[in-house]
């Protein structure tokens, strides 16, 4: 995935990028009954069997490892939509507007619930398109980034996740640089910063 | 000789990328049967034009459904359908002339090059490039059979108008005879037609002469040779100016002439009996097809540049008109299309008898098809049946012929017999079915039964059938191992311990078999299967230990689950449907054929398996002009039923039994969808969305259930509160139905209703909070009157009192006086009733019956003594008897409206409506939920209380 080679450069590795996308929810069709669940996070169900309800996407995915439902794939995963963003995507320079988690949640459903998505090896060439389409933007926006205000509509989660640190330490530099006295101070702290950034444990998440 | 030069007009343009071969294509031209319209297509083009005759000058309508060109078009005798077939390898019916797409009847691995409709239209034939000519059922897309036999692509096709045989002919020039009724090969002609070769815009093509008698094939000496019906020996042929072999020839419609084109850019006129040409024209380019004006002097001629054009009076007026005297068959044939035409009309709705079951020599598979959406046609199936088994026999008879068999002589008979009734019995009793079966399609796995629990699939392969049974609930159900069903089962029933089939009779070989197959057993082998002679299986049913099927001979047999003959019964008329719950079958029969209105008489029965008793009976009422399409028993047990103009209808004993509608499609539905409805409970009605082109849904994917609010068919209440006014009337119900049910547990055996009592109260003060709303929504639009019947109907103490504080806040004193002066006459007679009662009660015990709830009866002050002393002193005996200490359940106990008037007074105050009726439902809310406070009471705390099951899926887990 481009831009995740610098992982040390963002402030979050994919994987709790990832983790963080589990909270998004999604339609499932259980094929069992079982009675509501309450958790932290809110409380989902009862469930019957065939059924559609919505719950966290962690949780669908739960379940199906379990094998007791079958997942809806989300509307902006059909082929259709996928077809037209991707063509948005190649035509303009703006960014389509996708879910925020697209690359997490789309990475998650081919990876998990590969039987229940229809045309999956189109509708996963075309996700794996419109990212490189996407990443390869914000990387060429990149090289125009300026102090002046910056807005990039539509952005999704991986892609913030890539120019997070960069943005965060060119918009310091910018600063540094049109108030010279402070520069002492702010070099100190920045040294600090990145460094910090980088020996912070990192809990690795276990690989599903 | 005379050079008119003809005027064409483009109807296709040759486009590029079609691969039309340099710039021709083959185009194709025909009439409607009227001449009204005029149909285009182009093998380079897509879309295929429908011209207006009489209005040449409009824009033809233009039905762009082929994704490549057209090469073959083929209209039903009766114009009621057109079919086209195009190099994209699909085979597309349309309504004609309006031209809706209908469906893809069929669909080859190659481009289709030929089409033809059989005299009937019952029958279409295709072939092209593939290796098979299809004979193809219009009615339901099956495939009555394939003939196999040209070694190159097949260019033309033609029915024997006597519809004994089908003519074809391939690129190779080999023309075949083929018997319908066998499909065997009669006759075969080597290269007798020219070899076109691999050029595809130029076709070899055949016509039978009008009458029968000759088939006309284009020759291979620039001529055309017309060879005999029977014999297939040449008669004689057509030779004369054309100067290149022939690609296109058509017979005038009484056959005494006949026009040709050939590869010379020539059309000829041609008087086949004087074997002579009468005229000719010399056109720009190739006229590769041709059309006679079904009536009137008139050619249609189509050229391989995609223009036609109109050859008027073509005949020369001194000479016999091209439609004088059109042979006897084919006059006949046109009475008979009237008929087919009405024959035709189901098919255009999507459904049509069982055609090919039982017809002679016909191979396709058995159809059901959309029993769902049939409607006044059902029940005319045998006849439907052998009329389109016709279509395969020789239908009218040339009165030069003899060799026909006084058998046929026989059949012709019984068909136009047939065809008298058809005509006088135009409204149908509907068929007996299984609810919630879908209909047969070739080659996909079909529903046997879907409800709540699970659902029976089968597909059949060749000659038997591949059946497999899920449940829903995977985690709950039995495992059920596929089975070979070597029957054709096509009904099904299954419930939690098992599953019973059956299969009509086929034949005398074939009986019809009920079996029944349980999920567990203690013993090996416990499934049985009972056999009918002479009887058929028509519905079956299943409930707990027992199973039911209903015959032909409407005979009611009740087996048990080991396969014991219980009871056979007599039902009063034709069985249509059957559905069973716990102890409880419910029969559905006709009470008598239809209404002329064709409005189904229908009756149900309700029998009590277990006690041997029939609690119900009556008529099943039915919305005007529909029939009935599911039947069966919602979660609660109540009889339910939904019929085709979408209302749900469920069963009660309200008013002595009555049919009440609890959900109509209509209302709720967005426009194009089709509800498929598998069972209902109290509140929601579950079932299947189909869009719009289909009623019933398919087996993969697997479909998901949606679930949808019960709603009475309200009228539009100038109040605007529609959801409480339906909600309002929703609880009642159930409050009907609690009562009614601690009614029976308690009379029964004196059971514990304690459950029950609590599922009233609840419902009771859910009722009182929307009685509360609506009292709001009343007093907002000023209907005092109205506002004043609902305070009467309020149970609880507390929501009387919420109400008064409601009016208050809404500065409306007097509402407010009234409003005091109920409640006080209330408690003022309950005090009375209390005393009175006491006694009663004491001596009568706690079995005392109680009709109805302080709603159910009707309003007025006078009324409400009585009521409430009924309703109440048994109750309140009861908790006194049974958990004496607990308090707050009962709301027309005096002590209890005594202790909650403190709180009352005390939380009172606010002046704004929004709060006031807050505070009323949160007082409702707080006693509704007595148990929390009062939790020392042992077996409801438990109940209340419960933990939900330990969480297996943590996050972690993963």
């Amino acid at each position: 995935m481009a831009g995740q080679s610098g992982s040390q450069l963002s402030l979050f590795t994919p994987d709790e990028v990832e983790f963080m996308a589990e909270d998004e929810l999604v339609e499932i069709v259980p094929n069992l009954r079982m009675d509501s669940l309450n958790f932290i996070c809110g409380d989902y169900g009862p469930f019957y069997p065939q059924i559609a309800i919505q719950v966290p996407l962690w949780l669908a995915l739960a379940l199906k490892k379990r094998g007791k439902c079958t997942i809806r794939p989300p509307q902006w995963m059909s082929i259709d939509n996928l077809t037209q963003v991707l063509e948005g995507e190649r035509e303009s320079h703006a960014f389509q507007s996708l879910p925020f988690h697209y690359v997490e949640i789309s990475r998650l459903l081919f990876d998990h619930a590969r039987d229940d998505i229809p045309e999956i090896y189109m509708a996963r060439s075309l996700v794996e398109d419109i990212r490189d389409v996407r990443f390869h933007k914000v990387e060429t926006n990149l090289e125009n980034f300026t102090a002046s205000a910056v807005t990039w509509k539509n952005m999704a989660a991986m892609e913030v996740n890539i120019i997070r640190a960069f943005s965060g330490r060119a918009l310091q530099a910018f600063y540094r640089h049109e108030n010279e006295q402070l520069i002492p101070d702010l070099d100190r702290t920045q040294d600090r910063q990145p460094q910090n950034l980088n020996d912070r444990p990192r809990r690795n998440l276990r690989p599903r | 000789m005379k050079i008119r030069t003809l005027k064409l007009r483009e109807a296709h343009k040759p486009s590029p990328g079609y691969g039309a071969a340099n710039g021709s294509s083959f185009c194709s031209i025909l009439w409607d049967q009227q001449a009204r319209h005029l149909v285009t297509a182009s093998s380079s083009d897509s879309g295929i034009s429908i011209h207006d005759a009489l209005l040449p000058s409009t824009t033809p309508k233009i039905l762009r459904h082929h994704r490549d060109g057209v090469t073959a078009l083929a209209l039903s005798p009766n114009s009621t359908c057109l079919a086209s077939g195009s190099i994209d390898n699909s085979v597309k019916l349309y309504r004609f002339p309006g031209g809706e797409f209908e469906t893809n009847i069929t669909r080859f691995t190659l481009p289709i090059r030929a089409l033809a409709f059989n005299q009937s239209g019952s029958m279409l034939a295709a072939a092209g490039d593939d290796d098979g000519i299809k004979l193809i059922n219009t009615v339901d897309g099956s495939i009555a059979r394939v003939l196999k036999g040209h070694k190159g692509s097949v260019t033309g096709l033609a029915f024997d108008p006597m519809g004994e045989y089908l003519a074809s002919v391939d690129s190779m020039g080999t023309v075949l005879f083929w018997e319908l009724q066998s499909g065997t090969i009669l006759h075969t002609l080597k290269g007798v037609a020219p070899n076109t070769g691999l050029d595809t815009s130029l076709v070899n093509i055949l016509s039978w002469s009008p009458d029968g008698e000759m088939l006309a094939v284009p020759g291979l000496k620039n001529d055309v040779v017309m060879y005999d019906r029977d014999t297939a020996e040449k008669v004689f042929t057509l030779r004369g100016d054309h100067l290149l072999p022939l690609c296109f020839l058509s017979w005038s419609p009484n056959g005494k002439y006949m026009a040709t084109s050939g590869l010379d850019r020539q059309v000829l006129i041609w008087d086949v009996l004087k074997k002579q040409d009468i005229d000719r024209q010399k056109f720009e380019d190739r006229i590769c097809c041709m059309a006679w004006k079904p009536v009137g002097n008139t050619l249609a001629v189509v050229d391989v540049s995609g223009k036609y054009g109109l050859w008027e009076s073509v005949i020369p007026s001194s000479m016999k008109s091209p439609t004088d005297d059109i042979p006897q068959s084919s006059k006949k044939s046109n009475g008979l299309m009237l008929f087919e035409e009405e024959g035709q009309e189901p098919c255009s709705s999507g459904s049509l008898g069982d055609l090919g079951e039982d017809s002679v020599g016909e191979s396709g598979p058995p159809s059901r098809k959309r029993i769902r959406k049939r409607s006044e046609f059902d029940e005319d199936d045998p006849a439907e049946n052998t009329l389109d088994g016709f279509g395969l026999l020789p239908q009218r008879m040339a009165p030069k012929r003899t060799h026909y068999s006084a058998r046929e002589h026989l059949d012709k008979g019984s068909n136009e017999e047939l065809r008298s009734t058809a005509m006088s019995v135009r409204s149908k009793m509907q068929e007996a079915f299984q609810p919630g079966v879908t209909p047969v399609q070739p080659g996909k796995r079909r529903f046997l039964c879907y409800n709540m629990l699970g659902t029976i699939t089968t597909m059949e392969y060749d000659g038997y059938s591949h059946i497999e049974i899920d449940f829903h609930d995977t985690s709950r159900g039995p495992r059920v191992p596929a089975m070979t069903d070597h029957f054709g089962f096509t009904m099904a029933c299954l419930n939690e311990n098992g599953s019973v089939f059956a299969n009509p009779c086929k034949g005398d070989k074939n009986m019809s078999t009920l079996m029944y197959r349980p999920f567990s057993s203690w013993a090996n082998n416990s499934e049985w299967s009972m056999r009918f002679e002479g009887e058929e299986v028509k519905v079956v049913a299943l409930g707990v230990h027992w199973v039911a099927a209903i015959t032909s001979l409407n005979y009611l047999r009740i087996f048990t689950e080991g396969g014991l003959q219980k009871h056979i019964l007599s039902l009063d008329g034709p069985a249509v449907t059957a559905s069973g719950s716990k102890n409880q079958l419910a029969v559905v029969t006709h009470a008598s054929s239809c209404l002329p209105s064709s409005d189904q008489v229908l009756e149900f029965q309700v029998f009590d398996i277990r006690n041997g008793t029939r609690p119900s009976r009556g008529r099943l009422p039915l919305s005007p002009g529909s029939h009935l399409i599911w039947f069966g028993f919602s979660e609660e047990g109540l009889l339910s039923s939904y019929d085709s103009k979408g209302v749900l209808r469920v069963f009660t004993s309200q008013y002595g039994g009555s049919w009440l509608p609890l959900f109509s499609a209509n209302k709720t539905k967005k426009s194009d969808e089709n509800y498929w409805v598998v069972g209902l409970n109290a509140n929601k009605l579950f079932c299947i969305v189909c869009k719009s082109t289909e009623v019933f849904p398919q087996v993969m994917p697997k479909p998901i259930l949606t679930l949808l609010d019960l709603s009475f068919p309200l009228a539009s209440s100038d109040l605007g509160a529609d959801v409480l006014e339906n909600e309002f009337i929703l609880n009642n119900l159930h409050l009907f139905q609690i009562q009614k049910r601690i009614e029976e547990s308690s009379s029964d055996d004196g059971r514990d209703t304690t459950e029950l009592d609590d599922e009233a109260f609840s419902t009771e003060a859910a009722q009182d909070r929307c009685i509360l709303r609506l009292i709001a929504s009343c007093c907002n639009s000023d209907k005092l009157v109205r506002a004043t019947e609902l305070v009467k109907l309020l149970t609880l103490e507390k929501s009387m009192k919420g109400a008064i504080k409601l009016v208050t806040a809404l500065k409306l004193p007097n509402l407010a006086d009234r409003f005091n002066s109920i409640l006080e006459e209330r408690m003022l007679i309950e005090t009375k009733g209390m005393s009175e009662t006491a006694g009663v009660a004491v001596s009568q015990g706690s079995g005392l019956a109680r009709n109805g709830t302080a709603s159910e009866v009707p309003s007025g002050p006078s009324c409400i003594p009585s009521s409430s002393t009924t309703l109440s002193a048994p109750r309140f005996f009861k908790k006194v008897v049974n958990r004496g200490e607990q308090k707050g359940r009962n709301d027309h106990n005096l002590q209890t409206a005594r202790e909650v008037q403190p709180e009352v007074a005390s939380s009172g105050g606010s002046t704004e409506l929004r709060t006031a009726a807050a505070a009323g439902t949160q007082e409702l809310n707080g006693t509704s939920n007595p148990f929390l406070k009062s939790s020392s009471n042992g077996p409801t705390k438990e109940t209340t209380s419960q933990r939900p099951p330990s969480n297996p899926f943590k996050k972690s887990a993963k």
